[in-house]
């Protein structure tokens, strides 16, 4: 049964208008944020590099951000091994909820993924680094 | 007022009563056939008018008053209506019957009008705005205020209120920011090697607000990466994703690989040095994949090299499919929120 439908009065606060004026100021500040970039955007555009070349190979190719840290594992270790862990790991993330299934009976198991998410942060936002700067 | 608005025949009788008493003071007024000033006159002569108007017309051709017997006659120089009505004279008895009847009647006619008016203003229909009309046109209809107000009472759990709980919403919001900017864009884009790069530098220097909306475009792009993957987290930390939230998880890890390919291909078509290269090392990581790694390699660049057609196939996912695979995902997502609830954390 959902928790929802066992809580409370008391527990509880209306979705509208109580609760929906709160996410309407967020739409609003996030609204505020885009319009500033959009201004800063018209001062300075985000801009093109040089036109696409396929006959000329740059020194230095880097993918977007995001894919850094991958690419950066790739440099250091066997292709097939660094294509391997990251479809290995997003398998092990899509069914994870099938392999933990106990639900927690105390802090402590959130404490540890708690750890486990930040070492893993650190390690990719650290490859991350890495490959920007190297 | 209020007596009136509880009794709106006594508004018709007042009205009625009004009249009656107008008719009866004109009445009296106009009863006077002769004028007040008739015995200041000179003594009646046998061969002149001494009514009001001939007296008059004798003060403003004075020389007359000495000349000759004869009276010239007067110039039809006024109203005769009004003429008649200063002069007092006498039209006898149907003349001011029949006006008294014509016009006493639309007098009857207009208090009638009136308190049909205010009996029909006390007593109607409060007013309502088109929009509200319209609104309950189509609710009658189609009765969407039923779910809509079980859709806005839904309760919100207290634990909830933290901003922790907006990143999910947060790239929602910001998944519709892109699709509204992508339309945007789509408009002036043209996805093929020769034109795709100059199409960009015309939205940037030539549309209006184009690089405006291509910078919101490009940030979005990457807030949204950043505020899915920090939900994912607090999801992850919290352990939201347990019984019986396991598909709301799969779903979410769906809309997460979904868009960082969003990123991968919409980094392509800006077609410069960086986007073609970072697509020829990115496919040619693809194309490592032990087993399907040819064949992933093919369907990403459709062919052995990036070139036209990766751009083009790029583009075609980028605008077409990856927004309708992101719609249903995310429905489904949403769905499956509203029914089981916010997880409850410890």
């Amino acid at each position: 049964m959902p928790e929802s439908k066992t809580l409370d009065q008391q527990d509880t606060i209306p979705f509208y208008p109580d609760h929906a004026s709160t996410e309407i100021k967020v739409m609003v500040a996030m609204t505020v944020i885009a319009v500033i970039i959009g201004v800063i955007g018209l001062l300075d555009p985000v801009g093109l590099g040089p036109p696409a070349d396929p006959m000329d190979t740059p020194a230095h190719v880097k993918p977007e951000w995001y894919f850094l840290a991958l690419y950066q594992l790739l440099k250091y270790i066997p292709k097939t091994a660094g294509v391997i862990i990251p479809i290995v790991l997003l398998g092990l993330i899509m069914f994870w909820p099938f392999l933990d299934r106990k639900p927690d009976a105390s802090r402590r198991p959130q404490r540890v993924r708690f750890a486990v998410i930040a070492a893993g942060m650190l390690i990719l936002i650290a490859l991350t680094i890495w490959g920007e700067v190297s | 007022m209020t007596i009136l608005r509880r009794h709106p025949r006594l508004l018709g009788l007042a009205a009625v009563l009004l009249a009656a008493a107008f008719l009866l003071l004109a009445a009296a007024s106009s009863g006077k056939a002769t004028p007040p000033d008739a015995e200041a006159m000179p003594p009646p002569d046998s061969t002149e008018d001494f009514t009001r108007s001939a007296l008059l017309r004798r003060e403003i051709a004075p020389a007359e008053r000495s000349g000759p017997a004869v009276v010239i006659p007067p110039k039809p120089e006024r109203d005769p209506c009004l003429h008649c009505h200063i002069g007092g004279e006498d039209k006898g008895l149907w003349t001011p019957l029949a006006r008294w009847t014509l016009f006493g009647g639309m007098g009857l006619v207009f208090a009638f009008g009136v308190y049909r008016s205010a009996s029909a203003w006390i007593t109607r229909t409060p007013w309502k705005p088109l929009t509200l009309r319209t609104a309950e046109w189509v609710d009658e209809r189609y009765d969407i205020s039923g779910p809509l107000s079980k859709a806005l009472s839904k309760p919100v759990p207290r634990f909830a209120l933290r901003w922790w709980y907006c990143l999910g919403g947060i790239t929602a919001f910001l998944f519709v920011m892109q699709a509204a900017t992508g339309i945007m864009l789509a408009f002036y884009y043209k996805p093929t090697p020769e034109a795709a790069y100059t199409s960009i530098q015309f939205i940037e220097s030539e549309v209006r607000f184009g690089a405006a909306v291509r910078a919101i475009h490009h940030w979005a792009a990457n807030g949204m990466i950043l505020m899915c993957t920090a939900h994912m987290l607090r999801v992850f930390i919290m352990g939201a994703y347990k019984k019986p939230r396991e598909l709301n998880w799969i779903s979410g890890v769906f809309l997460l690989v979904i868009t960082l390919v969003f990123g991968f291909t919409g980094y392509l078509l800006a077609w410069d040095q960086r986007a073609f290269w970072a697509t020829t090392v990115g496919t040619e990581i693809a194309g490592s994949i032990p087993i399907i790694g040819d064949l992933a390699l093919v369907f990403l660049r459709v062919g052995w090299d990036v070139a036209a057609l990766t751009l083009s196939r790029f583009y075609g996912l980028h605008v077409i499919v990856l927004p309708i695979a992101t719609l249903a995902f995310m429905g489904a997502h949403f769905l499956m929120i509203r029914r089981l609830g916010i997880a409850k954390p410890l």
